[in-house]
């Protein structure tokens, strides 16, 4: 029967000689479009089409920005340029908390080549414990 | 006993293909899978530790820093399990870290090459070191990423670069005639200004179809054929899928880096006309002393290699190689030749240098 596999185990593929026309036919095709594109008559077209979508979308969208500028302001909410001031100003502070990381390695450094013993750090757990041993002062009676 | 044959019908077969074609074109593949540890952020850059497989008695010494390009997602690096460079060069015994930009966001409009190379790099790198305890590093740049970490290495020769890295580097734009890109973004067509005035960063989608407009047939057409064709192999199909995830995850370009790649390199050529100027410093390529490693996809469309060649002239690296390889842009780090061929040679240039 004509749909049993093959000995290589595939199938018969009736498509199979067309495909290989196909992909002839796109080689010279890609090639043919490698070769429009590459052209200087393309770079102008797009050019030119890029600029003309930038030029007729400009009025609409500066009347849709203003337009939810109002909006945002009407509704006590904030605007882009506010988040946009924000996030920078977040991207400053990550900077100064950097120099603050980059100085804090420095002085572990430093500290750890002087010879001098680590640190030593308590844990919330530890000063917890501390506090649960001492015993609580006496009120009233001195 | 013998297992009886499966039977398919033609109709069964064509479900089949069907419902694996639309789980490809309407899913994401599982990408980015070797394990990980985020270890330094600043604004949407992040550093990635890979953990390591091997003691640190059987690793190589100096750390590798992976630097991918602005526009894209940096997980080609690590596209699946089985096909992963980070993945291979972690089981080769290097301690890797990856860079990840990000996405940009309005607020970062005005980030340019200036605040890569001289803010967030040195930082990440200030961490690589603290965090591996190490005076000296590897990296390793690809495309965009080529160009930073090659502004970096000549800004910064004494930051403890030891060895440096570049795939497919786009450098040199001399070559008007050689380069599409230079010819759509000619001053007389482009309005680079008129462009980011409208959307503050060079939108993914716009960059994505400049790469894949430059052979638009087979990014078109042909791409989607060959998965057609190869509908019943799971293999191709997988490997599709998750390049398809990645090639469809876009990212924008910051605008101020923009408007230096298109008018300072594109336009003027300055880096290698030692005109390129990063926050009033002056990029000499000269200074560039750390071993290098070039490397050339010789059928690459988007970083031809007459962009990559002329670097290895001008840096005062003793040690350097130009390496040139089959395959393009991306296929020579992520397509199915890359383990065999890119992957080793890169490891058997690093290794030695990484003692």
């Amino acid at each position: 029967m004509g749909d049993e596999p093959s000995k290589d185990g595939k199938r018969f593929d009736p498509t199979e000689p067309w495909r290989g026309v196909r992909d002839v036919y796109l080689d010279a095709w890609a090639k043919a479009m490698v070769d429009m594109v590459n052209s200087e008559a393309y770079a102008q077209a797009t050019g030119t089409m890029l600029d003309t979508y930038l030029s007729v979308s400009a009025p609409f969208r500066e009347a849709i920005e203003k337009a939810m500028l109002k909006a945002l302001e009407q509704l006590a909410m904030p605007s882009r340029a506010d988040v946009v001031s924000i996030a920078e100003r977040m991207t400053n502070i990550e900077m100064r908390l950097d120099d603050l990381d980059a100085k804090l390695d420095n002085i572990q450094r430093l500290v750890a080549s002087s010879g001098a013993p680590p640190a030593r750090t308590t844990t919330t757990a530890q000063v917890r414990k501390k506090a649960a041993k001492t015993k609580p002062a006496k009120r009233g009676k001195k | 006993m013998a297992e009886a044959p499966v039977i398919t019908d033609p109709f069964t077969e064509a479900a089949n293909r069907l419902k694996t074609l639309n789980k490809v074109m309407t899913t994401k593949a599982a990408i980015a899978q070797t394990p990980k540890e985020l270890i330094w952020t600043l604004n949407k850059t992040k550093l990635y530790r890979y953990i390591p497989v091997l003691p640190k008695e059987k690793r190589h010494p100096v750390p590798l820093l992976l630097v991918f390009a602005l526009m894209n997602r940096p997980y080609i690096l690590d596209l699946r399990p089985g096909h992963s460079f980070v993945e291979y060069m972690v089981r080769n015994g290097y301690d890797l870290y990856l860079l990840d930009w990000g996405a940009p966001g309005p607020e970062d409009k005005h980030l340019k090459f200036d605040d890569y190379v001289l803010d967030y790099l040195p930082r990440a790198i200030r961490k690589l070191k603290a965090t591996s305890e190490v005076e000296e590093f590897s990296l390793l740049g690809w495309c965009i990423g080529a160009i930073l970490t090659t502004l970096y290495a000549a800004l910064r020769p004494d930051d403890g670069l030891r060895n440096l890295i570049l795939l497919t580097a786009p450098l040199d734009f001399s070559n008007k005639q050689g380069l599409t890109f230079s010819r759509w973004v000619d001053e007389r067509y482009f309005d680079v200004e008129k462009m980011l005035a409208t959307f503050g960063n060079m939108p993914g989608e716009m960059l994505d179809y400049g790469a894949k407009a430059l052979k638009p047939v087979e990014n078109y057409l042909g791409n989607y054929l060959k998965l057609w064709d190869n509908l019943d192999d799971p293999r191709v199909v997988d490997a599709w899928h998750a390049m398809n995830t990645w090639v469809t995850d876009n990212v924008p370009l910051a605008g101020g880096a923009f408007r230096q790649l298109i008018v300072d390199l594109y336009r003027n050529d300055k880096l290698m006309r030692g005109e390129f100027v990063v926050r009033g410093e002056r990029v000499d390529l000269s200074r560039i002393r750390a071993n290098l490693l070039t490397v050339i996809a010789e059928a690459d469309h988007i970083t031809p290699s007459c962009q990559s060649e002329p670097i290895m002239s001008k840096v005062r690296s003793k040690d350097k190689e130009l390496f040139r390889i089959a395959g393009g842009h991306i296929g020579i780090m992520a397509g199915s030749g890359a383990s065999k061929h890119t992957w080793p040679h890169i490891d058997g240039w690093l290794a030695p240098r990484s003692q």
